[in-house]
């Protein structure tokens, strides 16, 4: 687990992906792809490396989508300066949320953040005056970097490919820094680690904190690329889960993991609407039933999610010739 | 102050419903220690079996909840041997994303099943008002409420006195001890699943002619369960049972001050300040949520 070789490869990849394919189709897949990943590596922060399990998320990932989007159309502020309020609130938002659920583990941290998540849902689908309610915001299209208004696909994969390196690289440093290693100490077991004399609140809440932030940044790359925010998509539970279940599925607390659970749900959902394109409902019924099925099997046998599972049944089989 | 009366008849209504969601959820984490986030999908199931008996069959509603009991408890018995099972002794996270994916799952077939409209269960007496002392109450919420009431009285008398509810609450105080003592822990955890599935389920059904049923329902209502099982404190029946009058006075009572738009807020915040200020509700053991149970 600790070789970058496979992380190097699948950044690789997806940089040489925009050479070697023209296809818009494909590319709109890989810009998911890591787009998905770079959210699920976001929850992974807090969800994997600090063991603070949120089925919230969606809530900094709206407020990320919404500031940029109600800046850009009201006043019309450029989206990234959208990104950098998205990211101070959620990290306000956050701080809150930490603070307030520091006691709480298990089931009642999530209980918290499903609340939570469900209170922001409210206030932007009911405050009509200022959020559009749930009409949603389309996102105006102004040509340009800093308003990114960029029709090339081609650009969107390599500036959210900086956004998935990065993540990918806070990660990192949660798998290999003191920090880290502190973090790591609280989420197995916070008394033995607070008796050691680690930090363990003020940890759980930067962590949540920092996931937050990080969450709406993708939240406002998202909204912009997709060029419209839904109130009842961007603050669903449903949303929140898709965070978690990439990392889990991935490898929940490991830097690829989130990247590798992204693709594969990614590849499945426009895989199946391909084949059954613009059935509608029923397709996505049928793409939610495979979503709930994995994630149960994927508990069931693999709950720490693939990577570890395929690293833990390498090291059984010692390749041949070796003695055991 | 002359909207006082039926303000209270309303929460009282509203109360017992939520009572009968809220028991089956509290039962379940007070003897299995699992959250069900699937809780809420089990009562549109049982929402959409009254739905289909009523168009396919002309059956009422009624008549489908006596008919329909051995489906629902086998429906949550088979859902207990496929899905929770083999994750009874696993992790918390390990727990809460099995149900999640459950969840997903069953709303999923849901949507394939019914699509995503709202679907009506319109029976004769859909609008039939009953009045009572200056109260003007629905018909159908008289009956849901009646049926809900019968369910959870049920529920506590059989806890309470059955040889089979002692070995659940037994279970319940602590499972190692009881397995020591002869008990099998695992028919009593598949029991207590399909008790609290039978009870969301029959709850369902009863507020068929209600509500609309539409794939996601179960999530407003299950939101409300969450609210009232942590105020009552996780686990413990009777204390459920008082929360979900206290969630339905706030939701009557706030829906008549703000209006209807913004009472989902108000019990959010309830939740929020229950967990923040007290975790382990009115009658819990104070610091639950740490040992984390």
């Amino acid at each position: 687990m600790r070789s970058t070789w496979p992380a190097v490869t699948f950044f690789a990849a997806a940089a040489l992906g925009p050479i070697v394919v023209r296809d818009a189709f494909l590319l709109d897949g890989l810009i998911l792809i890591l787009l998905w990943g770079a959210t699920a590596a976001s929850w992974n922060v807090a969800g994997g490396y600090a063991g603070q399990v949120s089925l919230g998320h969606a809530a900094f990932f709206g407020l990320g989508a919404y500031s940029a989007a109600l800046l850009g159309t009201r006043w019309a502020v450029s989206p990234w300066i959208g990104l950098l309020v998205g990211a101070g609130l959620a990290t306000g938002f956050g701080f809150i949320l930490g603070f307030l659920s520091n006691r709480l583990r298990g089931p009642y941290f999530v209980l918290a953040t499903i609340a939570f998540s469900q209170v922001l849902l409210i206030v932007a689908s009911r405050w009509r005056g200022f959020t559009s309610g749930s009409e949603g915001i389309p996102v105006p299209f102004r040509p340009g970097f800093w308003t990114l208004g960029i029709a090339d696909k081609r650009a969107w994969v390599y500036l959210v490919l900086v956004l998935a390196a990065l993540l990918y690289l806070v990660q990192l440093y949660l798998e290999r820094s003191r920090r880290g290693y502190q973090l790591a100490a609280v989420r197995e077991d916070e008394d033995a680690a607070l008796s050691l004399g680690v930090p363990a609140r003020r940890l759980k809440v930067a962590a949540i904190a920092a996931s937050a932030a990080l969450t709406a940044a993708c939240g406002t790359l998202w909204a912009q690329y997709v060029g419209f925010v839904d109130p009842y998509y961007v603050f669903s539970v449903d949303l929140s889960v898709r965070f978690c279940l990439a990392a889990i599925l991935g490898g929940i607390g490991t830097p690829l993991g989130p990247f590798l659970g992204a693709a594969l749900i990614t590849i499945l959902e426009t895989s199946l609407r391909a084949r059954f394109g613009g059935i509608g409902a029923g397709l996505v019924g049928i793409y939610l039933i495979i979503y709930g099925v994995v994630l149960i099997v994927t508990m069931r046998f693999a709950p720490q999610g693939l990577l570890p599972w395929i690293a833990e049944h390498r090291r059984r089989r010692p390749p041949l010739g070796t003695t055991a | 102050m002359d909207a006082i009366p039926q303000l209270l008849a309303s929460t009282i209504l509203l109360g017992g419903i939520y009572a009968l969601i809220a028991v089956g959820l509290t039962l379940i984490f007070g003897v299995m220690r699992v959250v069900n986030f699937a809780h809420g999908e089990f009562l549109m199931l049982g929402m959409y079996l009254a739905f289909w008996a009523f168009t396919l069959l002309g059956m009422d509603p009624y008549v489908t909840l006596v008919l329909g009991l051995p489906v629902i408890f086998g429906g949550g018995w088979l859902s207990y041997r496929l899905v929770m099972r083999p994750v009874i002794h696993a992790s918390h996270n390990v727990q809460i994303f099995t149900t999640v994916g459950l969840s997903i799952a069953l709303q999923a077939v849901a949507l394939v099943l019914w699509s995503a409209d709202s679907q009506f269960v319109r029976t004769g007496y859909y609008a039939v008002v009953v009045r009572f002392l200056g109260v003007a109450l629905n018909l159908a919420q008289i009956a849901a409420f009646a049926v809900a009431v019968l369910f959870t009285a049920a529920l506590f008398a059989f806890m309470r006195w059955s040889y089979t509810g002692k070995v659940m609450r037994a279970t319940a105080q602590d499972r190692h001890a009881a397995a020591l003592m002869g008990i099998d822990t695992g028919r009593v955890f598949a029991l207590t699943w399909a008790v609290g599935i039978t009870c969301v389920g029959v709850a369902g059904v009863v507020l068929a002619p209600i509500y609309p049923v539409y794939p996601s329902i179960g999530l407003q209502f299950v939101l409300i369960a969450y609210v009232a099982v942590v105020l009552g404190g996780l686990g413990d029946m009777f204390g459920a049972l008082i929360a979900s009058l206290v969630v339905a006075g706030v939701e009557v009572g706030g829906s008549y001050v703000i209006g209807t738009a913004w009472k989902e807020v108000l019990y959010l915040l309830l939740f929020i300040t229950i967990l923040v200020i007290r975790p382990a509700g009115l009658f819990g053991q104070r610091g639950a949520e740490v040992i984390g149970t």
